[in-house]
């Protein structure tokens, strides 16, 4: 809810505008997660705080001029390096370093969609958070929408193109292979994902019968004992080492699901337990390059190659 | 006829005795999985029922003896600072040596929740006033100033959630093969038994203690090695549980008094058995999902706690 105050100065702002109308570029809409954000010209400074949005720009060739620091993909170690000036954390960006860059263009989206409000009185900024209803859905919106402000749109759509290929053979294969479950481990403890989740990809897009029926849709999934899993006997356990992902050296998953209560399990005894790829899944999930690897990832275990 | 020392406490253990069985017996049948297969009730029913009661027991002794030690009712090992160095001490050397084994991280623990005791004690030593509510308020102070340390620390290095599963404690992973460090704390807690008296005579201050011939010094260091031992096991192994060593032990001297021999006992059958109490309503109430057990713990203990806040006369104080 915008106050007055912003509405108003969105106003004036818009009158302005209207008033020096002199179009030397045209002006790009970017449609996005709040509403929509008008560009003067194709940006060149950009700013990311989303790691899905760093994923998918780099995978079609967009330099980037600042990133949050923090946990990379491998795939984005690159991003690490000095000459990308950090710009704060996810959680807190650094507003005097964003503010003395004067970017054409700030992206947030999920773990910095809270900040998107502060940002935007700084700089353009674009939110590509994901809808929890339609997160497949969503994330591809933001994928044409980044591409489309870049000019890359046919690059862009072939990628998808692949990628929706390879949801829609898991898609069909995916119900008859058996029921799953979607598990994270942190810390040495367990929390179950079900459809709706955030990890709901695997029983919605991929359509994995699940295991549990009950599981709700929360962020942080159910805490559970190992004797849940025992007692819903997937077929299929998907398994995200969050520690492996953030590059904590825990206790890796592996380790904790190798007890006598998994080991009983179908998922155990057919070699069913897969370790998904945690940068994919939890990092830059929704990203381009993300969302063919979690393909990839997902169509491979189902053809038996490990 | 029973020897003088136990006598009133009888009736009031064999109460707790069956409690304590009964409530064991539901730890065993309450779960997700199928009770009747052998590998349910060895691998899974049984090491949770006995790390319950394990740590119950320890840290409920833990507690008492740091009330006879600060003299003060309200002092246990997480309004002591005990508990948070602990963490700290677990969240340094996580970070220091990932892959070191679960026996060094212990030690490290146990080596910060030491010093952190030891500071809180010297901090008392020399507070000129000593009443029984800004005794437990320092240490909940001194374990706030930890405490934000850990957090600040584990908000760098990206740890929050780490030093979220040794702040809460949970049950819910224990497996045979995964629990047994909590003997030790088993162990200790017999070896506070063979110092309870000296323990008791202790909690009669520093004068009167060497007046009887007690080598005031050395007891206290060794009740206070023993308090950190225990917090450190229990942290490393399944996390804080909170408010446990402060009730319970309340709760035991209002029926069986302060005589530590006499009490000990009883203190440890009362702690395993409100921890077990707590962790099967965990697991029942949002079955087949779990709610960890500090979180019980933190509302049945903090309930308790205000019951024996608003019930108590300031004779005992």
């Amino acid at each position: 809810m915008p106050s007055l105050k912003t509405t108003r100065r969105h106003l004036m702002a818009l009158l302005l505008a209207m008033l020096c109308a002199a179009p030397a570029t045209a002006e790009i809409v970017v449609q996005h997660t709040r509403g929509q954000t008008t560009l003067p010209a194709t940006p060149k400074k950009i700013v990311v705080f989303d790691l899905a949005a760093l994923d998918t720009l780099d995978a079609l060739g967009v330099p980037v001029f600042g990133v949050a620091a923090g946990a990379k993909p491998p795939s984005l170690a690159q991003y690490n390096a000095p000459r990308y000036r950090p710009m704060g954390t996810l959680w807190e960006p650094d507003y005097e370093a964003i503010n003395a860059a004067e970017p054409d263009l700030v992206v947030v989206g999920g773990r910095s969609g809270p900040r998107y409000e502060a940002l935007a009185k700084m700089a353009p900024t674009i939110d590509l958070s994901s809808d929890p209803a339609d997160p497949l859905g969503s994330e591809l919106r933001n994928i044409r929408s980044l591409a489309r402000l870049f000019g890359k749109e046919a690059e862009a759509e072939a990628r998808i193109g692949r990628i929706q290929v390879g949801i829609a053979s898991i898609h069909a294969r995916a119900p008859q292979a058996g029921t799953a479950l979607f598990v994270l481990s942190t810390g040495g403890r367990l929390s179950a994902f079900g459809p709706g989740s955030r990890f709901g990809l695997i029983h919605g897009a991929l359509g994995f019968r699940p295991a549990a029926t009950e599981l709700g849709a929360g962020i942080h999934g159910q805490p559970i004992a190992f004797e849940f899993i025992a007692r819903t006997d997937p077929d299929w356990l998907f398994v995200l080492d969050r520690d492996a992902a953030i590059g904590v050296r825990g206790q890796p998953a592996r380790q904790l699901l190798d007890n006598e209560l998994v080991r009983q399990t179908s998922a155990w005894r057919k070699g069913q337990v897969v370790s998904v790829d945690a940068a994919s899944w939890y990092l830059a999930a929704g990203g381009l390059r993300a969302l063919q690897t979690t393909v990839d990832q997902i169509a491979a275990a189902l053809d038996g190659r490990r | 006829m029973a020897p003088p020392s136990l006598r009133g406490v009888l009736p009031v253990g064999l109460v707790l005795g069956l409690a304590l069985l009964v409530l064991a017996a539901a730890s065993l049948l309450v779960g997700v999985g199928d009770v009747g297969a052998p590998d349910i009730l060895l691998a899974s029913r049984v090491p949770r029922t006995l790390a319950l009661v394990l740590a119950g027991a320890g840290m409920a002794v833990a507690g008492v003896i740091m009330q006879l030690v600060a003299q003060n009712r309200f002092v246990e090992p997480s309004t002591a600072g005990t508990a948070e160095s602990a963490t700290l001490g677990m969240l340094l050397v996580t970070l220091l040596a990932p892959d070191a084994p679960v026996m060094v991280k212990m030690l490290a623990a146990t080596a910060s929740a030491l010093a952190g005791t030891i500071l809180f004690l010297r901090v008392l030593r020399a507070m000129p006033l000593r009443d029984r509510l800004t005794v437990p308020l320092v240490g909940i102070m001194l374990g706030g100033v930890v405490g934000s340390a850990s957090t600040f620390i584990a908000y760098r290095t990206d740890m929050l959630q780490f030093l979220g599963t040794w702040q809460a404690g949970d049950f819910s992973t224990v497996l045979r093969g995964r629990y047994e460090l909590l003997w030790l704390a088993a162990i200790l807690t017999l070896v506070a038994y063979g110092l309870a008296d000296r323990i008791t005579i202790a909690g009669l201050g520093r004068d009167a203690a060497i007046n009887l011939g007690l080598d005031h010094r050395r007891t206290v260091a060794g009740a206070v090695a023993i308090v950190a031992t225990i917090t450190a096991v229990t942290i490393a192994t399944v996390g804080a549980i909170p408010f446990l060593g402060l009730v319970v032990p309340n709760l035991v001297a209002m029926a069986a008094g302060d005589n530590l021999r006499r009490s000990l006992p009883l203190v440890a059958a009362s702690g395993a058995g409100l921890l077990l109490l707590c962790d099967v309503l965990g697991r029942v109430v949002r079955y087949p999902y779990e709610i960890p057990v500090g979180t019980v713990m933190g509302v049945v203990g903090s309930a308790l706690f205000l019951v024996l806040l608003l019930r108590r006369d300031s004779r005992h104080a």
